[in-house]
């Protein structure tokens, strides 16, 4: 065992017993040598077999039914929509190879692919899709994100119960022609339809088998991989798909998903060379990671706010606008998220994680110096009716997340406690339970998050709309809904992006939440694995990948 | 000794349905419901979905239902893993659990048993306090550190053996998980043994076995190993019943396809069905060992009768 083996091996053990605790980073600190060399060749490897974890088993495998990240991994290779994701994680054509829509943005019209097949050889046509959308939203099926198709016309009314699910805005002008007739221009309408919600499913074989149509015996797709093998908390296998339209250019033969749920998991897969992706590493483990396998952590800003809310119909922060003002304000945030998420997240000023062309209204305050931000905190502090003898009491509820989030809050409550002297204690209950104190509002400061569903801002500014179930802080301000509803009726993207800054920099005026950190997305890949980039959807879909020859020492 | 089982089993039934009953009571008590998520949907949609799992009736129909459809065999579907029936959820898994535990047990009984019986005959020697040294350290080292230890070392460093996964019939990946479930149960069964030989060789009919002159290794086999097993089988019936219903750090650690993990993930999810048929399942075996224990000490102990 060679000296750098040996103490890699006691950091591994370190780190691996350490678990849920954090590594410190002074002991990696750089004097290793450089990691293990893997050799990677420039011709593609003989075994074309791709092994990926996966954070947890799918709920389900119905893209109607998923409504997880994994679950969407998945599906992303099983199936296919009207438009799916390229390399970069941008909508792109699927089954539908071109599109057109009417001036006033409400009609588009979708062209399918004539070479479009179902798995079983079976053609792939507009009526597929009929069927498939009215699915959705028929309230029958259960869909939990049948709201996802809000943007066609009647979809809500129909999942609502008011309307026959005849009544939803797609039409099959023939085999190979979609119309869908929209309620409002909606820009992002490709991004939303690669989403999994919208892919279409096998109507014979759901009426055949019921829920258990997605039985690797039964399941019927149309993407670039068939379900082979599907054993609930352990692996879920897939095989290229010769009838894909595009599977010329799938290099892959196989897939294996193995479902690990503990990230120390995945990173000992990893590294014991089981796996070439994984879904995630424990964000504490990252400075250990780097220095055992350098480049292969991959790290890069994901479309989701991490955040506190803050309950605005409720004391102490009802009508007190200037509390809430101090709170946002006296946070250090580059310090806690340099130290208590080991710079894996980036701190966050606004509601919006960065996306292109969108202009992210950072407000005046965190440009200030951290003494004149701490003075301007303390001003607002005082302003609100607090002080040392007659400090703001209140718990930050948060569910059970991991460790690191605990540590996180704690941090957050320590740093107000210094800047502020606040009494602020962290409380943690079960998520279920917080999600159900969170829906009848009995919760004062509590954990709140916000993942994206496709790239564009609305999918962030409808969670403030009054009366929106996901708007735990009760925020209302008329003004901010009317640019929202102006945005929902504007067709033009700039124009749109405009309102939604206004929008936002309203949320900053009235502290409608606090801002802690944007999310990143995590994973361990071998160098070796390519076709893949980084993106903010974190969508990386197995049919671009193809695996090098390599040698690993 | 039939009657007695055939009555032992029968009395297992208002048991079993006090369990059920308590399971049930107590998951629909907690707040928050299977269908609750962090985005909210449309109440059209979540009232079909309560209607298609019946959460829409009265609670003591949906308790009339489900015991009508256990009676039938049937744990009804998760409501965690949509598309999923419980039933198959513990046809998968429930071999996996079984198998790993199984070995584990049978590992613990056969190193523990032996490690325990020696150190117990040569009470006060360095190899008793060596032995029993290490069974302290196997009780008190908790799985979640055994289980990332082996896989360092067997797996990312040595390559011996796969670092999880689970593969039916495959020795390979049964073996790391195996051993680092029987560990604690090795050191537990040895300082058991140990205790036990101990008391049996004061005990008076082994005097007497050595008063009638009987050679040492015959007083052993033929008198004192038999009355040295019974703290093992009351050991045994409950350890077996909790081993084969899976460990959650063995699954999570090595990924691993088993139960175990739902007695935890399940009750988080509220995936009502899903819990009660776990705790059923493992009520029942808790039973069955029980009684397959007590059947047991009659063989093993003369003056046991079973009536």
């Amino acid at each position: 065992m060679s000296a750098f083996r040996a103490r890699a091996a006691w950091a591994s053990i370190a780190c691996l017993l350490a678990g849920c605790g954090s590594v410190d980073p002074s002991t990696t600190a750089p004097g290793l040598p450089p990691p293990p060399s893997i050799i990677v060749g420039t011709t593609l490897a003989v075994d074309q077999t791709l092994s990926r974890a996966l954070d947890d088993t799918p709920r389900s495998l119905d893209p109607h039914i998923s409504t997880d990240v994994q679950g969407q991994r998945v599906l992303d290779d099983l199936f296919e929509g009207l438009t799916t994701v390229d390399v970069a994680g941008k909508a792109a054509a699927g089954v539908a190879s071109s599109w057109e829509t009417s001036a006033d943005g409400k009609t588009w019209v979708f062209h399918l692919r004539p070479d479009a097949r179902w798995s079983n050889g079976a053609p792939l046509t507009a009526r597929d899709f009929v069927y498939s959308l009215r699915r959705v939203v028929d309230p029958k099926t259960g869909a939990e994100y049948a709201q996802g198709l809000a943007a066609i016309d009647n979809a809500v009314a129909i999942a609502s119960g008011e309307k026959p699910t005849d009544a939803l805005g797609v039409e099959a002008v023939d085999d190979h022609t979609l119309k869908v007739r929209l309620s409002g221009p909606t820009p992002y309408l490709l991004d939303l339809l690669s989403q999994q919600y919208t892919y279409p499913v096998y109507e014979p074989a759901v009426t055949q088998y019921g829920d258990g149509w997605v039985r690797p015996e039964h399941i019927v797709s149309n993407g670039a991989f068939v379900l082979r093998e599907n054993v609930i908390g352990s692996r879920i296998t897939l095989e290229k798909n010769d009838r894909y339209w595009d599977a010329a250019h799938v290099q892959l033969q196989r897939v294996v998903y193995y479902i690990l749920v503990d990230a120390s998991a995945q990173a000992s897969r990893f590294l014991a060379g089981d796996v070439q992706w994984t879904d995630s590493f424990a964000a504490n483990q990252r400075s250990w990671l780097r220095s055992v396998i350098g480049d292969q952590v991959v790290n890069s800003p994901y479309f989701g706010t991490f955040m506190l809310g803050m309950n605005l119909q409720q004391p102490p922060f009802k009508d007190n606008l200037p509390l809430r003002q101090a709170l946002i304000i006296a946070l250090d945030r580059e310090p806690l998220a340099r130290y208590m998420r080991e710079g894996v997240y980036q701190p966050a000023y606004t509601l919006m994680p960065p996306l292109p062309g969108y202009q992210l209204p950072v407000p005046d305050w965190a440009t200030l110096s951290t003494e004149a931000r701490h003075a301007l905190a303390r001003r607002l502090y005082a302003q609100a009716g607090y002080s040392d003898h007659h400090p703001l009491r209140v718990d930050i509820d948060e569910t059970m997340l991991d460790a690191g989030t605990r540590h996180f809050f704690d941090a957050v409550a320590a740093n107000w406690r210094s800047v502020l002297g606040t009494e602020v204690h962290t409380d943690e209950r079960e998520f279920k339970v917080l999600l159900q104190d969170l829906q009848l509002h009995k919760l004062a400061l509590f954990h709140d998050a916000w993942i994206g569903d496709y790239p564009d801002p609305y999918t962030f500014m409808q969670i403030f709309y009054t009366g929106n179930g996901n708007n735990h802080c009760g925020y209302s301000n008329p003004k901010f809904d009317q640019l929202i509803d102006a945005a929902g009726q504007e067709p033009d993207n700039g124009r749109r992006y405009h309102l939604f800054e206004q929008a936002e920099q309203l949320l900053d005026n009235d502290a409608a939440f606090l801002p802690l950190y944007y999310y990143a997305t995590r994973h361990l890949v071998k160098p070796y694995l390519r076709g893949w980039q980084s993106n903010i959807m974190d969508r990386n879909l197995s049919r671009y990948m193809y695996l090098l020859e390599h040698q690993e020492r | 000794m039939l009657r007695y089982t055939l009555r032992r089993l029968l009395g297992a039934l208002p048991t079993l349905l006090v369990i059920i009953t308590l399971a049930f009571l107590l998951l629909h008590m907690a707040p928050g419901g299977p269908f609750d998520g962090a985005k909210r949907m449309l109440p059209q949609i979540q009232k079909s979905i309560e209607a298609k799992y019946h959460l829409d009736e009265p609670l003591w129909r949906q308790y009339l239902r489900y015991l009508g459809d256990l009676a039938r065999g049937d744990l009804g579907p998760s409501f965690q893993y949509r598309s999923t029936s419980v039933n198959e959820i513990i046809a998968q898994g429930l071999p996996v659990d079984a198998t790993i535990g199984v070995t584990a047990i049978a590992l613990a009984v056969v190193v523990g048993g032996a490690v325990g019986i020696n150190a117990g005959l040569r009470r006060g020697t360095r190899w008793d306090y060596g032995t029993m040294g290490f069974a302290v350290a196997g009780i008190s080292t908790p799985v979640f550190v055994v289980a990332p230890l082996l896989i360092l070392v067997f797996a990312i460093k040595l390559h011996w053996l796969p670092a999880g996964d689970w593969v039916q019939g495959s020795l390979s990946h049964l073996l790391l998980p195996a051993i680092a479930l029987a560990l604690p149960y090795t050191a537990y069964v040895a300082r058991l043994m140990r205790g036990s030989t101990i008391e049996v060789l004061n005990s008076g009919f082994i005097r007497t076995a050595r008063a009638k002159g009987l050679p040492p290794l015959l007083i052993i086999w033929r008198h004192a190993l038999r009355p040295t097993l019974t703290p093992l089988v009351s050991f045994l019936g409950p350890a077996i019943a909790g081993v084969v219903t899976g460990s959650i750090v063995v699954e999570t650690v090595f990924g691993l396809p088993g139960i175990g993990r739902y007695f935890i993930t399940a009750a988080l999810n509220r995936d009502y069905t899903l819990v009660i048929g776990i705790t059923v399942l493992y009520g029942a075996l808790i039973i069955l060992f029980n009684l397959l224990a007590d059947l047991c000490y009659a063989w093993i102990d003369p003056r046991v009768r079973l009536r």
